[in-house]
């Protein structure tokens, strides 16, 4: 026997998850795909399930000096829609999904769903974005990254929810591509985002993020770390080396969405064109 | 359990499983069937209905997120002034053809149209972007929401 629950508010919902085991339904745009059988049929559930989408507590967006904290049941049409979001993570939700999803959806189910195809999840890692999640007693802070463990892997407790997620402020110029294979509904075959600063001629920050190349985002902090610093003609020169080094660790595969050699290709393209347009 | 909510207007209370898609509820339970489904995943838009006035999914709603809401379907816009505009149009301008997308065109052209009176064609197609119609190509349906657009705007 399945057990339905509709909390009121926060802490009902927290005590909830103290004693159950639940799926945890915000939007419902991946689960109630995930679980459907057919027309009329209910969704099959195999354990309790907690319904938060309603939960007013946790709709917010607000900036302090740590960042942006979105609330987890703030849908995508509101994030997109706020003067305190930047408009890089503007930019990578504009092409997510269709209208009627970002309505629905939220940025807590995106990485919850931990698909290696989330879109927002390329820019949560580029960002250094961090999540802060809840049980009954105690909170505690995961980077994105940190949390996200494979294929819809997460570092998440039966008695956790996720609560906000933080996106650290920025003054990174940005490229970001996505690729698919329509403009509106498309999962990602591949998405590229690269951040930079540059200062007086030199490269002060660099963080390169690719999506749908592997089972999580694929983000290499050891490489950037290498080239920053560097005067952008120094740079320059060094542009074939990154470029074989990425080309060592993105290893896409082939599914029902593309072939591992179009995903490279793309990828290594994309890679060139960003770093050639660093100034 | 028992789920109160607004339907067109009116007060309903079902008693079902809270996990039971919005689309269901309204064709199976309410006999409402102007409310379509296509794709039953969330990439075809036939069944948009709207949620406090915002363009939803049915399909991909369990019931219980909707407690307490009020649903418009296309037969509750129906009653409205601003439905007679729209479908004058897709009549006039070849914006349906077998009709099965129509409902959920016409609320996402009504949903449009009242957050942004005179929408651009690039704003319309980003609208409409969720919406497939495998008759139309399109172009008619385009015309349709300008046509309501400038309509609209004379009985304003
Ligand atoms: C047609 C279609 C197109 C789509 N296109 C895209 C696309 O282009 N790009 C993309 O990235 N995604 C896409 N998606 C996937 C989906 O819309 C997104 O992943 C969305 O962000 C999920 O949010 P939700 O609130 O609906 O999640 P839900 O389905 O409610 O939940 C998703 C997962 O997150 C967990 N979860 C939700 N909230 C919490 C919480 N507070 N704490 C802990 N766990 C939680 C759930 O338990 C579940 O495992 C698409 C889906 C559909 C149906
Ligand atoms: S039936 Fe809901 S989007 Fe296709
Ligand atoms: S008119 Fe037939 S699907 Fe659009």
């Amino acid at each position: 026997m399945i057990n339905h629950f509709i909390p009121k508010n926060l802490s009902e919902a927290l005590d909830i998850l103290s004693n159950h085991d639940c799926y945890i339904i915000a939007g419902g745009t991946d689960l109630m795909v995930q679980k459907h059988r057919s027309s009329g049929l209910l969704p099959t559930f195999e354990k309790d399930v907690l319904y938060i989408s309603n939960l007013e507590e946790l709709n917010f967006i607000r900036s302090d000096d740590k960042g942006v904290h979105i609330g987890a049941t703030t849908k995508y049409r509101d994030i997109s829609s706020s003067e305190l979001v930047p408009q890089l993570f503007k930019d990578v939700i504009s092409e997510l999904a269709s209208p009627n999803i970002r309505n629905m959806a939220t940025l807590a189910g995106n990485i919850g769903n931990a698909s290696p195809a989330g879109d927002t999840l390329v820019a949560l890692y580029v960002l250094d974005a961090y999540l802060v999640l809840q049980n009954k007693e105690s909170k505690r802070e995961i980077l994105v990254k940190d949390f996200i463990k494979g294929v819809r892997k997460i570092d998440r407790k039966p008695d956790e929810m996720i609560t906000e997620i933080v996106i650290p402020h920025h003054d990174l110029h940005y490229y970001w591509k996505k690729v698919g294979s329509r403009a509106a509904e498309s999962i990602s075959k591949l998405s590229f985002l690269g951040a930079y600063i540059t200062k007086e001629g030199i490269i002060k920050d660099l963080r390169i993020g690719f999506g749908s190349v592997s089972i999580t985002v694929v983000r290499n902090r050891d490489i950037e770390k290498q080239y920053i610093g560097l005067k952008i003609d120094e740079f320059s020169q060094q542009i074939p080396e990154i470029i074989r080094k990425y080309d060592e660790i993105i290893n896409p595969i082939t599914d029902q969405r593309s072939t591992k050699d179009y995903r490279k290709k793309v990828a290594m393209n994309l890679l060139k064109d960003f770093l050639t347009k660093i100034k | 359990m028992k789920i109160n909510f607004v339907i067109n207007k009116h007060n309903v209370t079902v008693d079902v499983d809270p996990s039971m898609r919005l689309l269901d509820v309204i064709r199976n339970e309410l006999h409402l069937t102007g409310t379509k489904e296509g794709c039953g995943e969330g990439s075809c838009g036939a069944c948009t209905v709207l949620v406090d006035n915002i363009p939803y999914d049915s399909c991909l709603t369990p019931i219980a997120n909707v407690i307490g809401k009020e649903v418009m379907t296309i037969e509750g816009i129906r009653e409205s002034k601003e439905y007679n505009v729209i479908a004058d149009a897709f009549a006039k301008m070849g914006g349906s053809q077998c009709g099965f997308c129509t409902p959920g065109m016409i609320i996402a052209t009504y949903a449009l149209l009242q957050s942004n009176p005179h929408p651009t064609d690039e704003e319309i197609k980003v609208a409409l972007s969720g919406n497939l119609c495998r008759c139309t190509g399109y172009q008619g349906i385009i015309n349709s929401v300008r046509l309501a657009s400038q309509k609209g705007e004379k009985n304003d």
